[in-house]
């Protein structure tokens, strides 16, 4: 029997200290197209979530009948066919918001996010552990995509989930809306900043430089 | 570093060189212009004390420059609070992220204008008294004699842009606004290219790309359009200087057999 596995520790851990956006850059595709309003930005959360999670506890189930070298074909098909019943349901209840997301719902199953967490942690779990690794990771990412969500929503149109906060302009208030925010480059720089700023606070974080400047030398006469 | 060429001799020749243009604009603009350089050069001094505070980077005379060309170049009425915004957002992430003039990829001035025009689209860009505009010739000979402004970049941008006149591609404004941009902006010796056969290329990339956004971009100012051709030469140049070097060494190698 293997050691006693920390829960806690591995729901947590893809929080902050291992968020799967801000310190492994992964998923930022997505990241960066659906954030434009914090709807699509929380529909799209959820939808990866529970992809995530469910495609972590089939992989770990069968994890001893996967053959090596056809590992990531089955991993995909798994991930796939989930991603295409979520799709389906978006498409049913929530046909608004599915038509904003185009076609970011599917791409999920290309999601470098979810064929990482299946491939690196799912493989070599029990289904438990997998599943609360999976969950941890897409509510790590479900974080950092609400956030730029509402931060852009918030600047660029004055509003949350569509609801007015700030009086406009155009309506007599005193708000301009900030038009770059609702433009992809805005996502850049805020998720910049954002691991900017996590980095300072955690300087772990930091990766080792890659190239040491040289000496400086006196310049010859 | 040895005699009297440090990054700060630099940065004083480059405001010696724009004061023309700084005199005229003043002279034949009004209050607000005074006000809008007050306004970016206490937000960009605001922003070099932090980072020297925090970061231990010496500011530098160039957040003067910056602040000039914002001034002259930015949307009219923003507001201090909006030019505020784009003054730091440019200044940060333009040049002090870098770690300071000198090391900056892009014209902080530029990124702050860019910003500017596509934050706050509903206001006008400024157009300019013909002294003003003339003023950057002057300006630019001054940078030249100095040493400060590479003039085979200018050159390679007056070339293509009297090509350009000539053809009936561009209009008095659209020559205006360039002229300016180039001299405040383009012409700056960190973010422009090094090598000779760079700035050539960068120069005539810069004209280019104003005719190019003069006739097919439609709704933009002709300040607009040149500040988003000053961003892309800037962004451009350490691929021209990239080029300019594998020729280089292709010639070399040609002729020596070796490298």
């Amino acid at each position: 029997m293997a050691a006693k596995t920390d829960y806690w520790d591995i729901l947590t851990g893809p929080l902050i200290r291992q968020n799967p956006v801000t310190l492994q850059i992964l998923g930022i595709c997505s990241a960066l197209a659906v954030t434009t309003s914090l709807a699509t930005a929380l529909t799209m959360s959820v939808a990866l979530t529970i992809v995530l999670t469910l495609a972590a506890g089939i992989v770990s189930v069968i994890r001893r009948h996967i053959p090596d070298t056809i590992r990531l074909i089955v991993q995909i098909v798994i991930v796939a066919s989930l991603v295409i019943v979520i799709d389906q349901v978006l498409q049913a209840y929530f046909a608004e918001i599915s038509r904003a997301l185009s076609v970011y719902v599917g791409l999920i199953t290309t999601n470098c996010l979810v064929l990482g967490r299946t491939e690196a942690y799912a493989r070599h779990h029990r289904p438990l552990p997998a599943m609360v690794d999976a969950f941890g990771n897409g509510f790590g990412y479900s974080v950092i995509l609400i956030l730029l969500g509402g931060i852009r929503e918030f600047f660029g149109n004055g509003a949350l989930f569509g609801v007015p906060v700030l009086p406009l302009a155009d309506e007599g208030g005193w708000f301009t809306p900030l038009s770059l925010m609702l433009l992809a480059p805005s996502a850049f720089f805020l998720l910049g900043l954002l691991v900017w700023a996590l980095r300072s606070l955690r300087p772990e974080q930091v990766e080792a430089p890659e190239h040491t400047p040289p000496a400086r030398a006196e310049p010859a006469e | 570093m040895r005699g009297m060429w440090d990054r700060e001799t630099v940065a004083a020749l480059l405001i010696a060189a724009h004061l023309p243009i700084a005199i005229f604009w003043a002279w034949f603009g009004d209050a607000q212009g005074a006000i809008r350089l007050l306004t970016a050069f206490l937000v960009i001094a605001i922003w070099h004390l932090v980072f020297m505070l925090i970061r231990a980077q010496p500011p530098s005379l160039a957040a003067i420059t910056t602040a000039l060309a914002i001034a002259i170049l930015a949307p009219e009425d923003l507001g201090a609070l909006r030019l505020a915004l784009g003054v730091s957002f440019g200044v940060v992430m333009g040049e002090l992220v870098f770690g300071g003039w000198g090391r900056n990829v892009v014209h902080p001035a530029s990124v702050a204008l860019s910003f500017l025009g596509f934050g706050f689209p509903a206001f006008a860009w400024p157009v300019f008294d013909d002294p003003v505009a003339w003023a950057a010739i002057a300006a630019g000979t001054i940078g030249i004699a100095l040493g400060v402004m590479p003039p085979a970049l200018i050159l390679g941008a007056a070339i293509v842009a009297a090509g350009g006149a000539a053809a009936g591609l561009l209009a008095t404004a659209d020559l205006y606004a360039a002229g300016l941009v180039l001299i405040l902006l383009v012409a700056d010796p960190v973010t422009s290219p090094g090598t000779t056969l760079g700035r050539w290329l960068g120069g005539g990339l810069f004209a280019a790309l104003v005719i190019l956004f003069a006739n097919g971009w439609t709704g933009a100012a002709p300040v607009q359009a040149g500040i988003a051709a000053a961003l892309l030469t800037s962004l451009a140049a350490p691929l021209l200087d990239e080029a300019a070097i594998a020729l280089w060494v292709a010639k070399r190698r040609r002729r020596h057999g070796r490298t």
